[in-house]
């Protein structure tokens, strides 16, 4: 059995004020995480096409799945995919969230707008697979599952080849 | 089977690049407030003495780790002598970049005690140093302390 008055005895209770004052001895560091992702092959091919505006994929003849992002292997037939394959801009909401809180957990500050990170399904793509992505210009709370959208691009000349180049996707009729 | 396409030009390979913010601030603990803090102020080592084991902990422990006594109360002063338990000799700097000068990091066993300290070996060129020899800590002068393993500038030859 825990006793209170032993916790009490040997607990030490200190907070950030205390650390901040030198009461207490402690060290202080920010470590130097940066680190280089390899593309690869298929995402490799799959950025370059969003820098020119396109959305890629490569289609598996066994299955005849489109995969979107592009993989060099199909992981149902278990054999390499076949024929790149360009898809639409344009999709269908599979799953959506509207979020109250920020990355890095923090709330969304009142008169912002919450965030709505959607699942889309993209014209052309195989079936019930959606690549992650965000949609605006609506009010959160009216989206819904299965709603037509398009994508929304950013300007040639800012796109550096990044999911980031379609700013986010837009409801359409 | 492999792959159908691959690259063949180390030039053609894309990456991503990233950084993942990480800040943090570390507390000693309570034993370890308490050697450091006596480091800082008396300038010498604490351990932590377990009787019944015959243990004495460099860094002190708040409980012994054979049979969990509490050792907070059996801190004993310990001598800043002690030998070379193990060492190494370092020829490159964390970047990979090559020392001008080598550095010679060693394990000494703290005279009297079953713990140590791992710190640099200064005063001496690394063809000099063998396991066993006797070395004592050298500390920076008292407005320099911090409360850090740092406020020892590094163990010498006796």
């Amino acid at each position: 059995m825990l006793d209170a008055k032993a916790i009490e005895k040997t607990a030490t209770k200190i907070g950030l004020k205390d650390i901040k004052q030198g009461k207490v001895l402690s060290s202080h560091d920010v470590p130097n995480l940066k680190y280089a992702w390899d593309n690869g092959v298929a995402i490799g091919r799959y950025l370059a096409e969003l820098k020119k505006g396109k959305i890629i994929g490569k289609q598996c003849h066994g299955c005849k799945r489109v995969l979107v992002p592009p993989r060099l292997f199909c992981e149902i037939c278990w054999k390499p995919t076949d024929e790149w394959t360009y898809v639409k801009d344009t999709g269908t909401i599979l799953t959506c969230v509207v979020s109250h809180i920020n990355w890095d957990a923090s709330r969304v500050k009142k008169g912002q707008r919450y965030h709505t990170p959607a699942v889309i399904e993209l014209d052309g793509a195989g079936r019930d697979q959606g690549i992650l992505h965000l949609i605006d210009e609506i009010e959160p709370y009216d989206l819904k599952i299965g709603m037509k959208v398009k994508a929304v691009w950013k300007k040639p000349e800012e796109r550096i080849g990044a999911i980031t180049d379609i700013k986010y996707f837009k409801v359409v009729k | 089977m492999g792959h159908t396409e691959r690259l063949q030009n180390t030039t053609d390979v894309g990456y991503w690049t990233g950084e993942i913010p990480l800040e943090y601030v570390y507390t000693y603990g309570r034993a370890g407030e308490a050697y450091f803090k006596n480091l800082k102020n008396n300038g010498a080592f604490l351990g932590a003495r377990c009787e019944k084991c015959d243990i004495t902990y460099v860094p002190p422990r708040t409980y012994c780790e054979k049979c969990f006594d509490r050792l907070e109360d059996s801190y004993v002063k310990v001598e800043p002598t002690g030998t070379v338990h193990t060492y190494t000799v370092l020829h490159k700097n964390l970047d990979g970049s090559t020392k001008e000068d080598p550095v010679i990091m060693a394990m000494v066993r703290l005279d009297g005690t079953d713990g140590g300290v791992v710190h640099y070996l200064g005063g001496l060129k690394p063809d000099q140093v063998h396991i066993g020899m006797r070395v004592k800590a050298i500390l920076k002068p008292k407005t320099e302390r911090i409360g850090a393993i740092t406020d020892i500038k590094h163990f010498k030859p006796l």
